[in-house]
């Protein structure tokens, strides 16, 4: 398969993948919501990095594919790396049962850093596919693109009441155990 | 520190990209980025208990 195969699908697969990002937070609410296990401040520092992963892949689908949006999804990831890989040592000692409950053997951090990594390969891949272009006036969504985006800024909607829900208009405590607003 | 400031300022870049207006867009990204460091020095700062 050549490279540029991606650089030719790179609207699709922008949406697809912030989609992946959108179903990334998506679960990570709804495990706080079913589970009832609050995020700690460094797993909503992991939510703002995929956040900010997603408005690199969202200004590729309204503007085109250009190095400067790969840029923000680079060191959008890199911030999540960061926070992740943080908090793998923070508990990577040997008998730390880890923040959280895992989820298929392994805490959500673990993921998150599997994810971001992910993240960084693809972007790798999509500049060595040379796709980029000059031109960033606004373009049309496709549908796919349009559902993507709607889902991604849904999450977005959800995770600013969320957050102030649990922590107010101030910092959150290392390992939160209730809504600071509900009562 | 407030910790929900990074998610509406994220929210921001996204309305501003989802509107068609890149530049705006891009401003709140640095925004929110900016504050993402300082959240990391806030919650990253203290040592490890274990050896690099």
């Amino acid at each position: 398969m050549k490279i540029s195969v991606l650089g030719r699908n790179a609207r699709w697969l922008d949406a697809l993948a912030l989609l992946a990002v959108s179903a990334t937070l998506w679960f990570a609410f709804g495990w706080q919501l079913l589970v009832k296990e609050l995020p700690c401040p460094l797993c909503l520092l992991q939510r703002v990095a995929f956040i900010m992963v997603g408005i690199g892949l969202l200004m590729n689908l309204r503007f085109g594919n250009r190095p400067l949006h790969q840029g923000i999804v680079v060191l959008s990831a890199l911030a999540g790396v960061v926070a992740s890989a943080r908090q793998v040592l923070l508990h990577i000692a040997p008998g730390d049962p880890g923040f959280g409950s895992p989820f298929l053997g392994l805490h959500f951090y673990t993921w998150a850093l599997l994810i971001f990594l992910a993240l960084l390969v693809y972007c790798g891949l999509m500049l060595m596919s040379d796709a980029a272009g000059s031109d960033t006036a606004p373009r049309k969504l496709t549908p796919l693109a349009r559902y993507a985006a709607l889902v991604f800024l849904a999450i977005l909607v959800v995770n600013v009441v969320s957050t102030t829900l649990e922590c107010g208009l101030g910092p959150c405590p290392d390992n939160p155990t209730r809504y600071q607003w509900l009562p | 520190m407030i910790m929900m400031l990074p998610f509406v300022t994220s929210l921001l870049s996204a309305w501003f990209a989802w509107r068609g207006r890149r530049d705006a867009s891009i401003g709140w990204w640095f925004v929110t980025l900016a504050i993402y460091i300082a959240w990391c020095f806030y919650h990253m700062t203290s040592s490890l208990n274990i050896s690099l």
